[in-house]
């Protein structure tokens, strides 16, 4: 991070396009100030529940926004870091899920201990990122996007019909609340209640944790030999590979980890709604997550996590202005989010937060422009070597 | 001695046209050997060859002994051979600094659990290779220094960006290195300074493989000089000797010519 932190601080002598007053005077805020507040916003939301200022109706709004928070951090490494378009992300989020949802409720009459659920949750869901890898990564962009659109379908296809095991439409119900600690002495049982998470503010809570200890970890793998391997596999394949980078491995280190991530969300989801059916996996699920992605930012870890937070917030937002009229608002969600998305990538291609390479990528010039501009750069090195730079 | 780079009749096609015709030649340690030929004599193919990108239909090519031919390039370089590309193929978008630290990505090994919760040893090797690479874009006096290693790479002068690519080979250190004409596009001036880094690399005890068009930089740099036409080897020695040879002036100006000055 070290090496990254220099030019996050302002000292990035590139031209920027469209620089501002106030896009200068943001950038002179060293980058830690920015996650500080982030993470003060965040913690202090719930207070406003518990001081009566807001709805608990939007405490349920935060805990979900932060698990879609999870999700799109996962889909970035894919999308925004490695360049793979994923469009069948909530896949993984099922996977995740049902797992959870068959070892902790009484579908089997099984209750493990909450660590144990969610660690599983997230090696099945790694398990099944690897098994659909093996055949997708050779293929490139547009096929890969139809494959993994596909799988997210047979995905949902074999929950709906695999009754025996997932009550298909109907879903999964009753999944028990998360213990910290499980298996408990009786004697204890009056302690162990302090442990037991079943309230959208200990909800709230346990999942902020996660996303704030995800997005340090994640920060630092950007910014590690890792990180870089996946940025050059996106900039140009053929010269990361003879560059040393084994693409098949980076990859599908890449792909692995974020389903593992969805897996994880996916089994805090299943612990939170108590309640999961195949509704809540459908295409328009793994669509959303990518307009969070593009929205916030791709290959950005701050604006990945706005978006995700705008566009869980938004429905809620607009919900509460239309007043009366709420139950028409489903209807035009959907347009909402494409209009949103349309507007972004015709006004701010690299999201709300951009990652400062992305950004670059975005706002590709015209190559005989940029020629052009080299010339004349031609003639300012020359008169550099006479002034013996 | 054995020669760090061996190829042993190496053939390759594409369709019915032979790119490359049974070619063998040999580089030896800390040496610069030039490939010259005219356009579609096989140059490229033969480095892309070498480099993993194609896979020869017959032949070997051996790097200290040990065959490369049909490698996946990422195993050539781990191995230790590095190239530089014709068209530039930088990541455009990244800084200096990160093109050369991608170049380090095989002699490197922090693995994914420890870069993310960043381990000492993590922050050691990182340490490490912002000096190695401080220590590469430090052998181009003045075109990297500073604030221009947070430069994005498409920012660069076209010279630039061919110096940060030879940094980008380099930063595996390399057995032997392959530069595809290292000075196109270049003004004299520029082209001189390269050649001096050239040089300069080889006292530092690389192996040089390089195609160049500019003969004033073969001139200067080679110590042996191989040229190609149609696929074919047509003359190997030092600068003045295959200069001279009657095929290689047939090659580049024609028939009569080749005769005119014979």
């Amino acid at each position: 991070m070290a090496i990254r932190m220099k030019t996050s601080s302002g000292q990035d002598t590139a031209p920027t396009h469209g620089d501002t007053v106030v896009q200068r005077i943001a950038s002179a805020v060293p980058g830690w100030v920015w996650w500080l507040a982030g993470i003060v916003i965040a913690a202090g939301f719930p207070l406003l529940n518990v001081i009566g200022v807001v709805e608990t109706a939007w405490l349920r709004v935060g805990v979900v926004s932060l698990i879609f928070v999870l999700l799109s951090l996962g889909l970035n490494i894919v999308m925004g870091e490695t360049g793979l378009l994923n469009l069948g992300y909530i896949a993984f989020f099922a996977f995740g899920a049902y797992t959870t949802a068959l070892l902790s409720s009484p579908k089997f009459e099984i209750r493990w201990p909450f660590l144990a659920v969610i660690v599983v949750s997230t090696l099945v869901a790694m398990v099944a990122g690897f098994l659909i890898s093996l055949p997708t990564l050779r293929l490139r962009g547009d096929y890969l996007a139809i494959v993994t659109l596909a799988f997210g379908e047979i995905v949902r296809l074999t929950i709906i019909n695999l009754v025996p095991l997932t009550n298909g439409p109907n879903g999964i119900t009753g999944i028990y609340s998360p213990r910290l600690f499980a298996g408990a002495k009786p004697a204890l049982e009056g302690i162990e209640a302090w442990f037991i998470i079943d309230k959208p503010l200990e909800y709230y809570y346990l999942v902020l944790v996660c996303v704030v200890v995800l997005a340090v970890l994640l920060t630092n793998l950007k910014n590690s030999r890792i990180g870089r391997a996946w940025n050059a596999l996106r900039e140009d394949e053929l010269a990361a590979i003879s560059s040393g980078i084994t693409a098949v491995r980076a990859k599908m280190l890449s792909v692995v980890l974020s389903a593992g991530i969805a897996g994880f969300a996916g089994s805090l989801f299943a612990y939170y709604s108590n309640v999961i059916s195949p509704e809540s996996f459908l295409f328009m699920q793994s669509v959303i997550v990518v307009c969070m992605v593009v929205l916030g930012g791709m290959g950005s870890i701050p604006g990945v996590m706005l978006g995700a937070v705008v566009l869980q917030a938004l429905p809620q937002l607009i919900r509460e202005a239309a007043g009366a009229a709420r139950s028409d608002f489903e209807v035009y969600r959907m347009l909402i989010y494409g209009i949103l998305i349309v507007v972004m990538v015709i006004f701010r291609p690299e999201g709300l937060l951009p990652d400062k390479i992305f950004k670059r990528e975005a706002h590709e010039v015209d190559p005989r422009e940029l020629e052009m501009t080299r010339q004349s750069l031609f003639d300012l090195e020359e008169g550099e070597k006479d002034l013996g730079v | 001695m054995e020669p760090v780079l061996e190829l042993q009749d190496v053939s390759m096609s594409f369709g019915g046209l032979k790119a490359v015709d049974s070619l063998s030649f040999a580089v030896r340690e800390n040496e610069i050997v030039s490939i010259i030929g005219p356009n579609g004599s096989g140059k490229t193919t033969t480095f892309n060859l070498i480099s993993g990108l194609y896979e020869p239909h017959s032949g070997d090519i051996l790097l200290k002994g040990e065959s490369v031919a049909g490698l996946r390039p990422d195993l050539v370089h781990d191995k230790g051979i590095s190239r530089t590309f014709q068209s530039l193929r930088l990541f455009s978008n990244m800084n200096v600094l990160e093109n050369v630290l991608v170049g380090m990505h095989s002699v490197t090994k922090a693995g994914p659990f420890a870069s993310m919760l960043r381990l000492p040893s993590v922050r050691r090797e990182e340490k490490a290779m912002y000096d190695k690479a401080q220590e590469i874009l430090g052998m181009f006096p003045g075109r990297f220094s500073g604030p221009r290693q947070l430069q994005p790479a498409y920012s660069l002068s076209y010279a630039n960006r061919r110096r940060l690519e030879i940094a980008r080979a380099l930063a595996s250190d390399p057995v032997l290195l392959l530069l595809d004409e290292p000075v196109a596009g270049m003004n004299p001036a520029e082209s001189h300074e390269v050649m001096e880094q050239i040089k300069m690399l080889r006292e530092k005890g690389y192996t040089i493989l390089m195609i160049e068009h500019d003969m004033h930089v073969v001139e200067g740099v080679s110590d042996r000089v191989i040229a190609m036409d149609h696929g074919v080897k047509i003359a190997e020695g030092t600068y003045d000797e295959v200069a001279n040879d009657p095929q290689v002036v047939e090659a580049y100006l024609g028939k009569r010519a080749a005769d005119a000055t014979a």
